[in-house]
């Protein structure tokens, strides 16, 4: 049997059939939510605590080493101020994180007041696993009211839109992933566009035409039409605007208004926002 | 029998042991990043490390199914199309096997150049599969930071084999593969 054309060539013929199965995935076009993508959801929420205990003892090290930094240079001619002092700065930098902590959320809270839409706060607690795509994960998921689709806010802008969740933790696609896409307009001139994600970091605002006065410092903001995020949210300013070169549109760059990479905590919106009407909108 | 590295005892072992690594790197993977927000490039590919891994010294179908599942693993935690790490680390792990079977002998050196070529291919296809024809400028764009993060992989690698290979040791796997062994043995003889 172990001479056979079959099991001399099983792995190249098993890893080939692999192969078929993941493109057959990748063409019909699964998308987090549906059937064939619900082991995702397993694992998402198998490795949820991991992630968040992970990241409780990163933030404890984090903590320790800005301490231990600070501590440097401190003569040791009183061992037990110094033990002392290490304990006050240990405690004061845990009330200063409770303090942030408090704050963003105080933040969240006056921004689900003003948007008038119900919404729950979320931590962050990890990021993309190849760093070739820019989610991020969060520690709360459907049983905290989450689900697919869902916006997602800082007290800054615009943070993206809930792609998968499983029961305790969901995963973000930001809005500056190649793959995502948000309708908005300049909140100036009114000119509409669509805002999407580069590959190598970054925003562009594509489909605005040739005679739109838009200009760098523009505020670019929601429009609301594509039914994901509430009109009038900050996306970001416009950092760059290409005149030159052929074609019909003018080449825009929008710096976010978010920092991606220092989240903590977010809102989701877990209502639908409100139907917008396409004329209020500015013109493209 | 679908891997011809040992028994049922050794293939539950296998799997137990790549499961809890994959699960300690995408961990790691994930939230590191988080906290050391060093970039794209900077975030080594330790889940690829481990396809390497399996490529180079288990010869079997399991192995094969084995890099699927660790792509489709990574493709709960990462991206919006379900499927393209599996796809990739599938094709990553066949090239590893391919390399493995026509070497007398897989040392780290090996490991660290497949691990790059491996990550080379990986973030190409990434790229190429998310963002269709655009891809091809894309991957030129991006070909300096991909080959940073092929250097960065490859730096962890031997690490991550050594540890792999002590963790066969202490679960009574062999940390080559059975087919190398032979054609060693035969070299010798």
């Amino acid at each position: 049997m172990r001479s056979s054309f079959l099991w001399r060539n099983r792995v190249m013929m098993t890893g080939s059939l692999l192969l078929l199965i993941a493109a057959h995935l990748l063409t019909t076009g699964v998308r987090p939510g549906d059937m064939a993508s619900q082991p995702e959801g397993y694992l998402l929420g198998l490795l949820s605590p991991v992630q968040s205990a992970s990241a409780r003892m990163i933030e404890s090290t984090h903590d320790f080493w800005r301490d231990y930094l600070d501590l440097v240079g401190v003569r040791r001619e009183n061992a037990r101020l110094h033990v002392e002092v290490a304990r006050l700065e240990n405690q004061r930098s845990r009330l200063y994180e409770m303090e942030t902590e408090n704050r963003h959320l105080t933040d969240l809270l006056e921004l689900r007041e003003a948007l008038g839409l119900k919404a729950v706060a979320a931590n962050v607690v990890g990021s993309d696993a190849t760093g070739l795509s820019r989610t991020l994960i969060l520690g709360q998921g459907y049983d905290s009211g989450l689900r697919a689709g869902m916006a997602v806010l800082s007290i800054d802008g615009v943070v993206g839109k809930i792609i998968a969740v499983s029961s305790t933790s969901a995963r973000v696609l930001l809005i500056d992933d190649h793959n995502a896409a948000l309708d908005a307009f300049d909140q100036r001139t009114r000119a509409r566009g669509i805002v999407a994600g580069e590959i190598d970091e970054g925003l562009t605002m594509k489909y605005v035409g040739r005679s739109a006065l838009i200009r760098d410092g523009d505020p670019v903001v929601t429009s609301g039409l594509d039914g994901t995020f509430p009109r009038g949210l900050l996306v970001g300013q416009v950092s760059n605007v290409e005149r030159e070169g052929p074609g019909l549109f003018l080449q825009v760059t929008v710096k976010p208004a978010v920092d991606f990479r220092r989240l903590e905590q977010v809102l989701v919106v877990t209502d639908p926002p409100p139907r917008v009407d396409a004329n209020d909108q500015g013109q493209g | 029998m679908i891997s011809d590295d040992q028994g049922p005892i050794g293939v539950t072992r296998l799997i137990l042991l790549f499961t809890a690594a994959t699960l300690v790197a995408l961990a790691l993977q994930t939230v590191l990043p988080y906290w050391l927000p060093l970039g794209f490039a900077l975030i080594p590919d330790l889940v690829l490390i481990l396809v390497v891994d399996l490529g180079l010294r288990h010869h079997g179908a399991l192995a094969a199914l084995m890099a699927f599942v660790m792509g489709y693993a990574t493709d709960a935690f990462s991206g919006t199309h379900i499927g393209m790490n599996a796809f990739l680390t599938t094709l990553v792990f066949l090239l590893a096997y391919e390399i493995a079977s026509r070497l007398m002998v897989t040392n780290v050196v090996v490991g660290v150049v497949t691990v790059i070529l491996g990550v080379l291919i990986k973030d190409s296809g990434a790229i190429l599969i998310s963002s269709g024809m655009a891809g091809f400028g894309q991957v030129g764009r991006m070909f300096p930071q991909m080959l940073l993060k092929a250097i960065v992989t490859a730096a962890f690698a031997p690490a991550v084999f050594a540890a792999m290979a002590g963790l066969k040791r202490l679960t009574g796997l062999p940390a080559a593969s059975g087919r190398e062994d032979n054609r060693i043995e035969g070299v010798l003889r």
